[in-house]
């Protein structure tokens, strides 16, 4: 019997999950002291993180989705992508957001529920948050397929979760990037749980990555909790797409330390013995361990980052509280970008309504 | 159980050293008072209720470290601890709903009309249910409004009803529309009657002497209930034509009552109610009626019984006629007499027997 | 000028567009080599090449969420969906994504794609070929519907489409197709969105449609002339935002009105049209409006399918109901 066709799915790690070198690092941290930006990336993000669930638990803004577990796929990816690249991620992917330049006040906004926190000021081509899921992998593609057409040296990123790799959207998605050898790379964080449903029963693939066979490409699995990994990988990817190499799926293994969101309750459906030996693992902690071992990190520079993580987060919290509600006129304003006379009538109805309420 | 979390401690802090506790599990709290002591990196805070309540759980012991938005205090009542969601916020009410079951309504059946004729029957100031309608099925046209529009402006401006003429129309309308009404008729032979006699007074007490021979007629019947009372006095209505129009002022107990009383208190409530003096209570509630129509003309009528009365006595005009006497033909005094009864509570043979009663009193001499 | 047919008219609109804007793409499953199963994008490849003309893998889903990505990054894509049937699989990125982006990012990004796809019953296919999803389309927030009913409106409102702003659902008549041809000049010359079109005048009913069966509806004007009636025939065009003023007007002035639609019934557009007459025309009205449909079935195959479309015997029923009320 001869075989059709064999394939096989590299593991990438180089920070163990104690923090200590498993194999040799790449030549970007080869010196510890050039991954104290990821460190400080990762510590601002978690903060971020934490002040936005003290939000939602004092009712000041609506549910969150937590990024706790995953600030090393954040920081990774967003680390690696340039300027002009584009972005398309789910509503777990703040951290990244961060990076790319979205302010922390805007990502309140939107969970607080306005449309103006949407409207990004700084990365301007990047998509908003995608709520349905894998649906960003379509939109994903087309951005690529522009960026080729116009023969342009960026790269689109589209971030989604283990659940997603499920879903007959991911699978066009993936399958048309092949095809078409466009420059787009898909990174899976697998967080092992979608709501509530664990990764055993998402797929039978051994590995998500593998789908990228599938597909026609290549698929890469990196310890998600290991930044210097997923940054390592990220950055092969984006080069291969830029020099028109095609379309990468990199799957990142992490764990979701928190609920699905801050309505969720996830000791409904997992042990609590799994999520403590998660923590174990968990990526803040492991590149601390190496940058304090390394001697490039120590209490003093922790507690002085924790302060400015704290100020600029409540900063960020407070400009968003300020911010009044939008005007009511805000729903028809983007409807099209000419209102039609048609729908004039209702604008001018509802705010008579809202004019008489307020009084 | 309602879980207060630990509240956000401000200045970018995210958990705190609970120091000391200051209530218990059981413990009944008002609204502001220390529920707790926790240190935070700057200071030592006291947490205040948020509500007032009993404790039933504390998380956390002392020295262990809160985190801002973790339970700190569950309070007995308030929502499941299951949000039942995973996005928003699904309210959960403590209402019971018990839906009664709708009850049939009637069908409407109205006027058949366009809008735009309707409309056109408004402006032209026409009433609808005048106009006879040449659509398909009843429908009025709008050149059926013109027409009406044309004859109603040769008659001239039509006089609106007003006061009592209103009232009689509405309340003959609602009379109309829902008694049943038969009549019988027949003559009482008042031959024996002495000059003076006063036809009201010989009336009145043959009405009362129906009456208890059969009571059925002086009674009140409820549509909606289906259900009638037999009442024990006769509260006379007496059908008096006025300037005004027709008013029906009472007499109450006219069966307890002496007839020169009567004689006296009948003659003033005709002149009161003639000259609208009659307060509103002598106006209503009457239990039977009698129109004596025949002093001014007319031998049979079948006059409107009024809801809730079942039945109303007219009395024709008196005349000489021929009548058959042992065989042979006299001329006697007749007073016609109708009886007009509302069949839904009253039987034929219950009329005629109330009006064979009658007869009976009024062929007395005396 | 020449004498073209429907679709030949939408391939002649598709190629002014693509040569004076290098922005606009085609995409869809077949578009390319052979120029679409029904010739709409013929010749396209050869003129604009392979990155511009896409032969798509077969995925609806992908060509409807693939062209939002490319609308984003400022391409204009106009997408085909093969056939009517086929499209509401792209309901989800049409209605979830493409009428969302410019409000969701309060106009930062923005959707200028045109979806394509042939649409109504009558060329006897087999299952799933015949569908009238005008309704399902229309009640989506922030998109445009337009069905056109003509060679020279096929031109012209694929062009006005192409070049809109925001997302455009583009359904075209099947059956109509090849059924008649008409002068058609490549100028380059959008007709207008947002307003029907007045093809007849008249004073004694007025028919509102769409789509196929204003082909039907004007020969039963045709009928109507003969017999002194003198019927006002509306093309409707765009279904959303739909041009009420001059239905309204028009019964302002016939009193009467029979809405024709080859959609099922039940919450049809239709239906939309009969209750803005009722709330803004009641009393302009001389007759109930009616409205001639599809009754509320499954579309059938083609051995019944004669009986489940509305056509001219139904259309003249409604009008001789209409003439008789009063």
């Amino acid at each position: 019997m001869t075989s059709a066709a064999t394939f096989r799915i590299e593991y990438l790690q180089f920070l163990d999950a104690h923090g200590k070198a498993a194999a040799a690092l790449p030549a970007f941290a080869q010196d510890p002291a050039a991954l104290i930006p990821l460190y400080r990336a990762m510590v601002l993000m978690r903060t971020y993180d934490a002040k936005a669930i003290a939000l939602q638990r004092t009712g000041q803004i609506g549910t969150y989705a937590s990024i706790l577990g995953k600030e090393a796929v954040e920081a990774g990816v967003g680390a690696a992508m340039a300027t002009d690249d584009v972005l398309l991620c789910t509503y777990r992917e703040n951290g990244a957001q961060i990076m790319r330049g979205v302010t922390m006040c805007e990502l309140l906004l939107y969970w607080g529920g306005d449309e103006r926190g949407s409207d990004f000021a700084g990365p301007r081509r990047d998509f908003p948050v995608c709520i349905t899921i894998a649906s960003q992998c379509l939109h994903a593609v087309g951005v690529a397929y522009a960026i080729k057409l116009r023969r342009q040296p960026r790269v689109a990123v589209c971030m989604l979760g283990d659940g997603a790799t499920s879903k007959g959207d991911f699978y066009e998605s993936m399958n048309a990037a092949g095809t078409w050898r466009l420059p787009v790379v898909f990174v899976v964080t697998n967080n092992q749980w979608a709501i509530s449903v664990p990764r055993e029963a998402q797929s039978a693939a051994q590995t998500l990555a593998q789908k990228a066979i599938a597909a026609g490409f290549e698929g890469v699995q990196i310890d998600g909790n290991d930044v210097v990994a997923v940054h390592h990988a990220m950055r092969e990817a984006l080069a291969k797409a830029r020099s028109g190499g095609g379309p990468t799926l990199l799957e990142a293994v992490t764990y979701r330390l928190a609920d699905h969101t801050t309505a969720d309750d996830a000791s409904r459906y997992r042990p609590p013995e799994e999520v403590a030996a998660a923590w174990k693992c968990e990526p803040v902690l492991r590149l601390r361990n190496y940058l304090s071992e390394a001697g490039v990190w120590n209490k003093t520079l922790e507690e002085e980052l924790l302060r400015q993580c704290n100020e600029q987060v409540q900063a960020a919290a407070q400009a968003y509280l300020d911010t009044p509600a939008p005007p009511v006129e805000q729903m028809f304003d983007h409807l099209y970008l000419t209102l039609p006379a048609a729908y004039a009538v209702q604008r001018a109805a509802i705010l008579a309504v809202a004019a008489e309420a307020a009084q | 159980m309602k879980i207060f979390k630990l509240p956000d401690l401000g200045e970018g802090l995210q958990e705190a050293e609970i120091v000391q506790w200051h209530v218990k599990a059981g413990d009944e709290v008002a609204i502001d008072q220390p529920l707790v002591s926790v240190e935070t990196a700057k200071a030592i805070v006291d947490i205040p209720a948020p509500y007032a309540g009993r404790i039933v759980k504390l998380y956390g012991a002392e020295r262990d470290v809160a985190r801002v938005g973790a339970p700190l205090i569950a309070f007995e009542g308030g929502d499941d601890s299951d949000t039942g969601t995973v996005v928003g916020k699904v309210e959960i009410g403590q209402q019971v709903i018990a839906e009664a079951p709708a009850g049939a309504t009637p069908l409407a059946h109205g006027i058949k009309a366009m809008p735009a004729v309707r409309a056109l029957a408004r402006k032209l100031n026409i009433d609808l249910t005048m106009v006879t309608p040449t659509g398909a099925d009843g429908l009025i046209t709008a050149n059926d409004v013109q027409r009406a529009a044309r004859i109603l402006a040769e008659l001239g401006p039509q006089e609106l009803l007003r006061g009592v003429r209103k009232v009689m129309a509405q309340s003959m309308t609602l009379a109309h529309a829902e008694v049943a009404c038969a009549t019988i008729m027949d003559d009482a032979d008042i031959d024996a009657w002495p000059e003076d006699a006063s036809v009201m007074l010989r009336l009145i007490r043959a009405i009362v002497a129906a009456a208890r021979a059969e009571p059925s007629l002086n009674a009140w019947y409820d549509s909606q209930a289906v259900g009638r009372r037999l009442l024990k006095n006769v509260d006379l209505g007496i059908a008096v034509d006025t300037p005004d129009g027709l008013l029906v002022p009472v007499l109450r107990n006219v069966e307890q009552r002496a007839p020169e009383e009567l004689k006296t208190s009948l003659a003033r409530l005709v002149q009161d109610t003639r000259n609208r003096k009659v307060p509103p209570e002598d106006l209503r509630a009457n239990t039977i009626t009698l129109s004596n129509y025949g002093s001014i003309a007319g031998r049979y009528a079948s006059p409107i019984v009024l809801p809730p009365t079942v039945a109303i006595v007219g009395a024709g005009r008196i005349s000489k006629e021929v009548v058959v006497v042992d065989d042979k033909p006299a001329v006697h005094r007749i007073l016609p007499l109708s009886l007009t009864f509302d069949h839904r509570a009253v039987t034929g043979g219950e009329a005629g027997r109330f009006l064979a009663a009658m007869m009976a009193d009024l062929q007395r001499a005396d | 000028m020449a004498q073209i047919t429907l679709v030949e008219a939408v391939n002649l609109a598709l190629a002014r567009a693509m040569a004076d804007d290098p922005d606009v793409v085609v995409l869809g499953e077949d578009v390319g080599r052979d120029g679409g199963v029904f010739r709409a994008t013929l010749g396209l490849l050869d003129k604009f090449g392979p990155e511009r003309v896409m032969d798509t893998p077969l995925a609806e889903n992908l060509i409807a969420g693939m062209a939002i990505g490319m609308a984003a990054e400022g391409l204009k894509p106009v997408c085909e969906i093969q056939f009517s049937g086929f499209a509401y699989t792209t309901l989800d990125q049409i209605l979830n994504h493409a009428g969302r982006m410019r409000h969701r990012t309060q106009g930062r990004l923005s959707c200028p794609l045109v979806l394509r796809t042939p649409c109504g019953a009558g060329i006897h296919p087999p299952e799933h070929h015949s569908e009238s999803p005008d309704a399902m389309f229309a009640h989506i927030p922030g998109i445009r519907v337009v069905y056109p009913s003509s060679p020279k409106r096929a031109y012209g409102l694929l062009l006005a489409a192409i070049r809109d702003p925001d997302p455009v659902v583009f359904l075209e008549p099947t059956r109509l197709y090849r059924l008649f041809k008409e002068d058609v000049i490549d100028n380059g010359e959008a007709l207008p969105l947002d307003t029907c079109f007045t093809l007849r005048e008249g004073t004694d009913i007025t028919l509102v449609t769409w789509g196929a069966m204003v082909y039907e509806a004007l020969q039963v004007a045709d009928e109507l002339g003969e017999q002194g009636i003198v019927a006002e025939v509306i093309d409707v065009a765009t279904l959303k935002p739909l041009d009420f003023d001059t239905i309204l007007a028009s019964v302002a002035k016939t009193g009467r009105c029979v809405v024709v639609t080859e959609a099922p019934r039940h919450c049809s557009v239709a239906s939309e049209i009969a209750a803005t007459l009722a709330e803004h025309g009641l009393l302009t009205l001389l007759a109930p409006v009616q409205r001639v449909t599809a009754p509320d079935i499954v579309v059938p195959l083609a051995r019944l399918e004669q009986h489940y479309l509305p056509g001219k015997q139904q259309i003249l029923a409604a009008v001789k109901k209409t003439l008789q009320f009063a």
